[in-house]
């Protein structure tokens, strides 16, 4: 839904920007306060010290308040070590590239199979491989606690690189499936007539023409491992944190948005931002249409 | 929220179980057990504690990790103090303190004996106590092992040991190790509500609510805050006059009878009130349905949004340290609220029997017990001290005088004169349930929410 969205917003910006309409320019106005606005109210909770109803604006201001401060408070506490942003920040960004890599070396095979290849038993294959969309985490999430405090895995990093794994292969697998089958058989071939061997035409043909549903692939990889809260909850047990386990203890329990949970909040959304940004031209808008209309 | 919290840890708990069955392993590490009972016997001298902990090179604390003031103390206090020892401290940031308690739980049921489980210390008190001790998963008894336990009381002929030897009336049995004093404290905020109008007991909190609905809430119970002013309703309104002593009792001394007719008249009243909190709906026969916020954090939203005129929670230094901290207004103050008595308790530092730095655990124990880490918590933080003042030093005891945070509107001496302890830690399950069955989802009469809170306990 929403990639198609972002589709289609981009091909009237670029195509249609002369003809676009009261409505058009309505509805795009739309988006970007719906997508932007929320953050206004976390920017400005970010720099207060006191802000209470009814003030529109913080009584009184981070900066104002700061000097007198015994104690580090707002963006000075979300930057020192004892927050912990820096940590569970470089903890949630290793964990995610991880996941993506292994998720990715998984999910190539596996999707060029059943992309490619007819055999018994597929279409099970098929939904097998979507199960974990299917059931929710928290159902499974206790058994595999239970599971991984005998293995020793509970509170340890390759424990939470398992469980992020879950989620993440049905997408990739549904993503990379799309672009194989999208994908000619025709090129290898040919690269193989000519005289290249599996690996050469692997990283020469087929490699470069699927990179960019890969790297679509990964970028969905990576944004839900970043914002996987409840299984890194239960299997990292407090030991490991991550930027959503660590917003969930700010703001559980349904108190004011104060200064260190808005900062902490800010901050949550900057790997994603990253990456996004990082991997826009890389990926082709169709690549999101079909992964998810195919 | 709270429900699906427990629904989730008796799951994890059976599920514990059933496989731990399987594969339980009764033996912990045999190396931990030595130390154990050398430890607890007090064949260990202090020296040879710090050795091992010194080897064992980290502990593991789970303390409620919901303030930046907190944790900024203890990363700047508490993990130098342990570096001296060659100790790395790692903290577990909780949400809720049965979450620690979970865990250790759910590794006992998988067959982690001594030595064995990740968790070395747990700041602990109350049900979450009483939890441990009944399933026999407390470390042992240390309290008075430690070289800094010369600053409690822990002699039983002694009336000032009775916080230390007791929490909520259940008795520690110095398996754990009071850190910290706990005052249940009401404020107000003197823009919105004079002094002079503030209610002082129940009786013109319902008069006043009647005057002015909506004005007032409380923390839903079982979350430990609601649960206190719940108790101190039940205090105020026993038929004996006896306050707080008949809560005293263990639920099965007490019996299910006796237990409803001390607490009938309370229950009434939170009955009584309930149309006049917030949202519920005022006196015109329509019932609203009144807001409970989950915790002191929602509680304290309410208040500071002007939403509610008094927020009653824990925290003696509170309103102090939340005007330094820009959540309260200037013109908050504290309100000697309700003058039959307000509750004030200890709370603790528990060892699980699992901790797999025991004698890491004793020395973290012993840092946090010294008078010099007592009165910077006190003066940094406003946590009140867990050591008993009068077993320091005149110049300790001016230096307490001297960083203590105002208590913010009203005197240690009116304080002092209103101060009642917690009620039987056995009591607070029948307490939350009958509430929850009787105010909030009024699913019967009072004495079927009563017997069927005993009969769930």
């Amino acid at each position: 839904m929403i990639a198609r969205r972002r589709a289609g917003t981009t091909e009237i910006r670029r195509d249609d920007r002369d003809r676009l309409g009261p409505f058009g320019r309505f509805y795009v106005t739309f988006v970007v306060v719906a997508v932007v606005g929320p953050f206004i109210p976390l920017l400005i909770a970010s720099f207060a010290f006191r802000w209470n109803w009814p003030d529109l604006l913080p009584s009184r201001w981070w900066w104002e308040a700061r000097e007198t401060a015994r104690l580090p408070l707002g963006w000075d506490y979300v930057f020192s070590p004892v927050s912990r942003v820096l940590e569970s920040a470089g903890n949630t960004v290793l964990i995610a590239l991880l996941v993506t890599l292994l998720c990715t070396l998984i999910s190539l095979p596996a999707a060029r199979v059943l992309a490619r290849e007819r055999f018994r038993g597929k279409s099970f294959v098929e939904f097998f491989l979507l199960t974990p969309l299917i059931v929710p985490e928290i159902a499974v999430g206790l058994g595999i606690l239970v599971t991984f405090i005998q293995l020793g895995l509970a509170g340890t990093f390759t424990g939470i690189i398992l469980v992020h794994l879950i989620p993440t292969i049905p997408y990739m697998v549904r993503v990379l499936t799309s672009v194989f089958q999208g994908l000619s058989r025709d090129y290898e071939e040919q690269a193989r007539v000519l005289g290249a061997g599996p690996l050469r035409t692997m990283w020469h043909v087929t490699l470069p023409m699927i990179m960019p549903g890969v790297i679509a692939g990964g970028l969905f990889a990576f944004l839900i491992s970043s914002n996987i809260f409840l299984l890194t909850f239960f299997i990292g047990r407090g030991r490991i944190e991550t930027l959503p386990t660590l917003l969930f203890s700010r703001v559980s329990g349904g108190g004011a948005l104060d200064a260190v949970a808005a900062g902490v909040a800010l901050i949550v959304c900057i790997p994603g931002i990253i990456m996004l940004v990082l991997t826009e031209r890389f990926i082709k808008e169709e690549v999101f249409a079909k992964g998810f209309g195919g | 929220m709270t429900t699906i919290r427990s629904t989730l840890t008796l799951l994890l708990i059976a599920i514990a179980m059933i496989v731990g069955h399987v594969h339980a392993q009764p033996q912990g590490d045999p190396d931990a057990e030595a130390f154990r009972s050398a430890f607890l016997a007090g064949d260990l001298s202090w020296d040879a504690v710090l050795e091992r902990a010194a080897a064992e090179g980290e502990v593991v604390w789970a303390h409620w990790g919901g303030s930046e003031t907190l944790n900024t103390w203890i990363d700047t206090v508490v993990r130098p103090a342990l570096a001296e020892y060659g100790v790395t401290l790692r903290t577990s940031r909780l949400t809720n303190t049965r979450d620690a308690v979970d865990l250790v739980l759910a590794e006992a049921a998988a067959g982690r004996g001594v030595g064995q489980g990740s968790i070395d210390a747990i700041w602990i008190n109350g049900e979450n106590f009483f939890t441990l001790s009944s399933q026999g998963l407390n470390f042992g008894s240390f309290a008075d092992l430690v070289p800094n336990s010369q600053y409690f009381h822990f002699d039983t002929s002694n009336p000032a040991s009775g916080p230390n030897l007791f929490d909520f009336g259940y008795p520690t049995n110095r398996e754990e190790i009071p850190w910290s004093g706990d005052q249940y404290m009401c404020a107000i905020d003197t823009a919105r509500l004079e002094r002079s109008e503030a209610p002082a007991d129940f009786a013109e909190l319902e008069a006043w609510l009647r005057e002015n609905p909506g004005r007032f809430t409380y923390v839903r119970p079982p979350q430990y805050n609601g649960n206190t002013f719940v108790q101190t309703v039940l205090y105020a309104h026993n038929p004996d006059g006896d306050g707080y002593v008949s809560f005293q009792n263990a639920a099965d001394a007490l019996g299910v009878d006796e237990f409803i007719r001390i607490t009938q008249p309370g229950y009434e009243y939170l009955q009584r009130i309930e149309p006049f909190l917030l949202g519920g709906g005022g006196s015109d026969g329509m019932r609203g349905s009144p807001i409970y916020p989950e915790d002191q954090n929602g509680l304290e939203a309410l208040f500071v949004n002007g939403e509610i005129d008094m927020a009653c929670q824990f925290g003696m230094y509170n309103t102090a340290v939340s005007i330094e901290t820009g959540r309260f207004a200037e013109t908050a103050e504290n309100v000697i609220f309700p003058a039959q008595g307000m509750i004030k308790n200890k709370n603790f530092i528990g060892v699980p029997i699992n901790a797999p730095n025991p004698a890491a655990a004793m020395v973290l124990a012993n840092v946090l017990a010294s008078p010099e880490n007592q009165i910077s918590k006190l003066g940094t933080i406003g946590y009140v001290l867990g050591i008993d003042a009068d077993l320091l030093t005149a110049e300790q005891q001016a230096e307490i005088d001297a960083v203590a945070p105002s208590l913010v509107g009203i005197t240690y001496d009116e304080l002092g004169a209103v101060t009642v302890p917690d009620t039987n830690a056995s009591l607070v399950d029948v307490i939350e349930g009958t509430w929850t069955a009787f105010i909030e989802r009024r699913s019967g009469s009072f004495e079927d929410s009563v017997r069927a809170a005993f009969a769930d306990r």
